[in-house]
């Protein structure tokens, strides 16, 4: 295992669950629940022949910034795909109550310095939505994580990390959709269907999910950050990741509402207005849509370094 | 032989034989009007219930939205999960003013087969789409009003997560019908996890976990009630409405919506480890709470 110091320089890309977990939050201060030790695995996968992990493939735990509480869930993606079962889904949504609670226990014993002590969730997605293997469990964990994270609203910030290999696909997408703020690297991909799906259903011709600059050109960081779908898009390392969640524990809830992109029906209405925009203008890539906002030369835009992006781009402005 | 009973493609249907007669009015909730043309997969509007009014919300498997013609057969595409989460908000602001015995029923009627798969839909963000609606359902039901999902005929996967279940109650149609709930077909869960079809076939025979239907997904706790025959809907969902009023006028919330099944997932016997890997979760972090809340 790497140390901290280590860890803040490394890809997050490459990264596995625990490394991301330990270098989201300050030095030294994280605390992992149903970790390894436990041997809390899924009852489902053994009947099935499959094996299975100490952790059920995520790590959850918490850990400090500053003086905030930094509850954190990572999802494993060489384990099943970073896939939600009955264990992992519920380690996942008490995690998110957990936080909530804690947030009013500071609340009554720490009113005068709240502020710098109001908790936040980071959870970090590899994952590609329900596991198969005892889907109807995953499925209903899924319900219970948006849930989760409507109980949490408007009390502490619920932030996805999104920068690994296996992005964050099917039911987790809608997930990660829903949370207050969205912290990419351009090696992050969000989206419902992926690839595959995606050219199974419309041809080959339509959508090859063997082009994989097509692929983020579709769900990846950048679009993601121009449609303004993601709030922050950093460079690929952890400390860049550590680094954005420390200035969103900084943010009053009233601001961190405004980052949001649904979950009000002002909101709805605004996205009805990007889906009529797409209805319109039938984008046959996504670039269509760039050069739609501003961007002249879209072409460009993919090869750039995260920096010389955040230069340059224009991103969708929002009403 | 005998026709195969079925409700699957029946949403418009299902209405008229759930509300009072002739009472199902489209496009209206409250003051706010939506446009029946837009989002043709799904079906919004105002109906009475014994009366009282209720919102509607429903697949249309016989409609084809040409604007995203991946929408077909029950596809809740961007626009139908968007006008869907209208309807909801819509309901919500009828209602902002009355107490919570008052605040009306919404009554969700199942019938789709998937989310909208295509480039557009990812370009634009589908995943924004259903998880409005999920957020939108999840508000009002914390808001009071109470929402009874009555699954007809097919429930699948994502779509269900977001027309289903963020509801109060699920009931469903008994598999004589033909009710299909599940993420997969045991064909496609057998090619992605490389196991065995035979094998699959023999477990999901006796393993609620991962085969299809209404039954296994009663055990698991996702299904409140199993309804015997369609003409039954309309008692059940009105009994089912009253229980959940009480339960809210109590302040019961936690046995109701998802959280609620996973409650009754462990009486059922169908998830065995949900609460005890939540109560070992909560002691651990107890152990050092300390630490966190006073750093």
């Amino acid at each position: 295992m790497k140390s901290w110091n280590e860890l803040e320089n490394s890809s997050f890309f490459d990264a596995n669950a625990r490394e991301r977990a330990l270098g989201m939050v300050d030095k030294g201060t994280f605390t992992e629940f149903l970790g390894p030790h436990d041997r809390f695995t899924s009852p489902h996968l053994p009947v099935l022949g499959t094996a299975v992990e100490f952790d059920d493939g995520t790590v959850c735990g918490v850990g400090l910034i500053g003086k905030h509480p930094v509850f954190v869930v990572s999802m494993e993606g060489k384990f099943i795909g970073g896939a939600i079962g009955e264990v992992n889904g519920a380690k996942m949504v008490e995690t998110i109550h957990l936080a909530r609670k804690v947030a009013k226990e500071i609340q009554e014993k720490h009113p005068d310095d709240y502020a710098e002590r109001r908790p936040l969730v980071a959870i970090s997605f590899e994952t590609g939505g329900v596991r198969l293997h005892e889907a109807n469990a995953g499925l209903l964990a899924h319900a219970e994580v948006m849930d989760a994270i409507q109980d949490a609203r408007h009390i502490i910030p619920v932030v996805a990390v999104v920068g690994s290999k296996v992005g964050c696909f099917g039911g987790m997408g809608f997930v990660a959709a829903a949370t207050d703020v969205i912290i990419m690297s351009q090696e992050g991909r969000i989206g419902l269907t992926g690839p595959e799906v995606i050219e199974q259903e419309m041809g080959k011709d339509e959508f090859d999910a063997s082009d994989k600059a097509l692929v983020y050109r579709t769900t990846g960081g950048k679009q993601k950050y121009i449609v303004g779908d993601c709030n922050y898009l950093v460079e690929d390392k952890i400390g860049d990741f550590h680094n954005a969640l420390a200035d969103v524990v900084t943010i009053p809830m009233d601001e961190i509402e405004k980052m949001r992109r649904i979950g009000s029906q002002k909101l709805v209405k605004e996205q009805q207005e990007l889906v009529q925009l797409v209805a319109d203008l039938q984008p046959g890539d996504s670039m269509d849509l760039w050069k739609h906002f501003g961007n002249e030369d879209p072409a460009a835009l993919p090869n750039m370094t995260t920096a010389d992006f955040l230069k340059v781009v224009k991103r969708r402005v929002r009403p | 032989m005998d026709e195969e009973k079925t409700m699957i493609g029946r949403g418009r249907d299902a209405i008229d034989m759930i509300v009072d007669k002739d009472s199902f009015v489209e496009g209206k909730i409250g003051e706010f009007e939506l446009d029946p043309e837009y989002g043709p997969g799904s079906v919004v509007g105002t109906a009475k219930l014994e009366g009282q009014e209720v919102t509607v919300i429903a697949n249309d498997a016989q409609a084809f939205n040409e604007r995203f013609p991946v929408v077909f057969g029950g596809v809740i595409g961007m626009e139908e999960a968007y006008k869907m989460a209208n309807a909801v908000y819509d309901t919500i602001a009828a209602d902002k003013d009355k107490p919570l015995s008052e605040k009306r029923a919404i009554v969700l009627i199942v019938d789709t087969p998937g989310n909208g798969p295509g480039k557009l839909e990812e370009i634009a963000g589908m995943n924004k789409a259903t998880g409005s609606y999920q957020l939108a359902l999840a508000e009002a039901r914390k808001t009071g009003h109470p929402i009874i999902a009555m699954v007809i005929g097919r429930a699948i996967s994502g779509a269900f997560l977001c027309h289903g279940l963020q509801a109060d109650q699920i009931l469903a149609l008994s598999k004589d019908w033909g009710v299909m709930i599940h993420v997969m077909p045991l064909t496609s869960i057998s090619r992605i996890t490389k196991m065995d079809i035979e094998r699959l076939e023999e477990l999901s025979k006796t393993n609620p976990v991962f085969a299809a239907g209404s039954d296994f997904f009663y055990k698991l706790g996702g299904v409140q009630e199993i309804v015997p025959e369609p003409e039954n809907m309309r008692e059940y969902i009105i009994k089912h409405i009253a229980e959940v009023k009480k339960l809210k006028a109590e302040g019961k919330f936690e046995l109701l919506g998802p959280w609620g099944r996973g409650i009754l997932g462990e009486e059922r016997g169908g998830r065995t480890h949900r609460i005890p890997a939540i109560k070992k979760l909560d002691e651990e972090f107890a152990a050092v709470s300390d630490k966190y809340i006073n750093a």
